[in-house]
């Protein structure tokens, strides 16, 4: 029988050994081990593992860059896990080529049935990560087409509005911009009118959904 | 035919079950682990009733938790914070900060296998 091979690539010492204990029970899997993306970019080369597990901060980079680095160059089938993610570290993780997203509150079993799948070529990704990812596909969206409604702005429009979404008052944004409380109404109303929105609450959360990341994600509510 | 030989009993309460793992490997003939979910508000009543000779957790709560029964029954409470990579060890009553280097299976079974045998000496 074929092992599959496996390299953790985790700085943390005690998941590669939790990780390795936990498989070397198994006896179709054979595990490597690596702390670092240079530690990992060397076992990659030298025994080409079938899968790469990928803490998300892998030093130094994290684990997104070290998978956007090396997915390209490896045919083997690298997966992030993390304690937490926001959404948009998963849909980063997955861009960048990962195979899919594990939390590492993964149980035993859990692990070794994600293992296994990824072999045969399925995605390993719990219910919550998907819903998530979901989310996080059609929140790009909406930012899409929020940034195009944006283009109309100009740069000093973006400038106030930016500070209106961050609560600031038009003696505030004046005092910031160096310009005259009388000036940012007109701004104001600019930005309203170009935007088709009704009120200064509406351009606030507006810019928050063009500009702003969304929130971090807790993945123990959905591991 | 030769008896099983007895180890001591090690809990490891913990939310990320491949602690758990991991200390079984590193305590590999040296004593039993067995595993418990965390969060489950019983920590303490429960040791009382399993009385492991060492207990590893991973989040303050449950130190704290594991912190009365460790003090009464005078067993090695070691507590890991694997997103900090921090080891504390409540020894004579008190949490020690072990500082130099990381959170490693290496160790863990240093803190639990010495904490074992000071009891054994003791006892």
């Amino acid at each position: 029988m074929r092992r599959t091979s496996i390299v953790v690539a985790d700085p943390g010492p005690i998941f590669r050994a939790g990780v390795k204990h936990l498989l070397g029970r198994e006896s179709d899997f054979e595990v490597f081990e690596a702390a670092t993306l240079p530690a990992l970019s060397q076992t990659l080369e030298e025994q080409q593992p079938d899968i790469a597990l990928i803490d998300l901060e892998l030093p130094p980079s994290g684990g997104v860059a070290a998978v956007a680095g090396l997915a390209p160059l490896y045919e083997t089938r690298m997966i992030v896990w993390g304690f937490e993610a926001s959404s948009e570290a998963v849909l980063a993780a997955v861009t960048a080529g990962s195979k899919g997203f594990l939390p590492k509150e993964i149980s035993p079993a859990g692990l070794i049935r994600s293992l296994r799948g990824v072999v045969r070529g399925e995605a390993p990704l719990s219910r919550g990560l998907a819903t998530l990812m979901i989310d996080a596909v059609h929140g790009l969206e909406e930012r899409g087409r929020a940034r195009e409604r944006a283009v109309t702005l100009s740069t000093r429009e973006r400038e106030v509005l930016a500070l209106v979404a961050r609560g600031a008052r038009n003696r505030q944004i004046a005092q910031a911009l160096s310009i005259s409380e009388f000036t940012v109404k007109r701004h104001m109303q600019n930005i309203l009118h170009k935007l088709d929105l009704p009120s200064r609450r509406a351009a606030g959360l507006f810019y928050r959904s063009a500009f702003e990341p969304a929130g971090v994600f807790d993945m123990e509510r959905t591991a | 035919m030769a008896a099983e030989p007895t180890f001591p009993l090690v809990a490891v309460v913990s939310s990320y079950p491949l602690l758990a793992e991991a200390v079984e490997g590193a305590l590999e003939g040296i004593a039993e682990v067995r595993a418990f979910p965390a969060g489950q508000g019983d920590t303490a009543d429960f040791l009382r009733l399993l009385q492991p000779a060492a207990v590893v957790v991973d989040s303050a709560e449950e130190a704290e938790a594991a912190a009365e029964f460790a003090r009464e029954a005078r067993a090695t409470l070691v507590h890991v914070s694997l997103r900090e990579d921090r080891l504390r060890l409540l020894h004579a009553g008190r949490w020690q900060n072990l500082s130099d280097g990381s959170a490693s299976p290496e160790r863990i079974r240093s803190a639990v296998a010495a904490g074992i045998y000071l009891r054994g000496v003791r006892t």
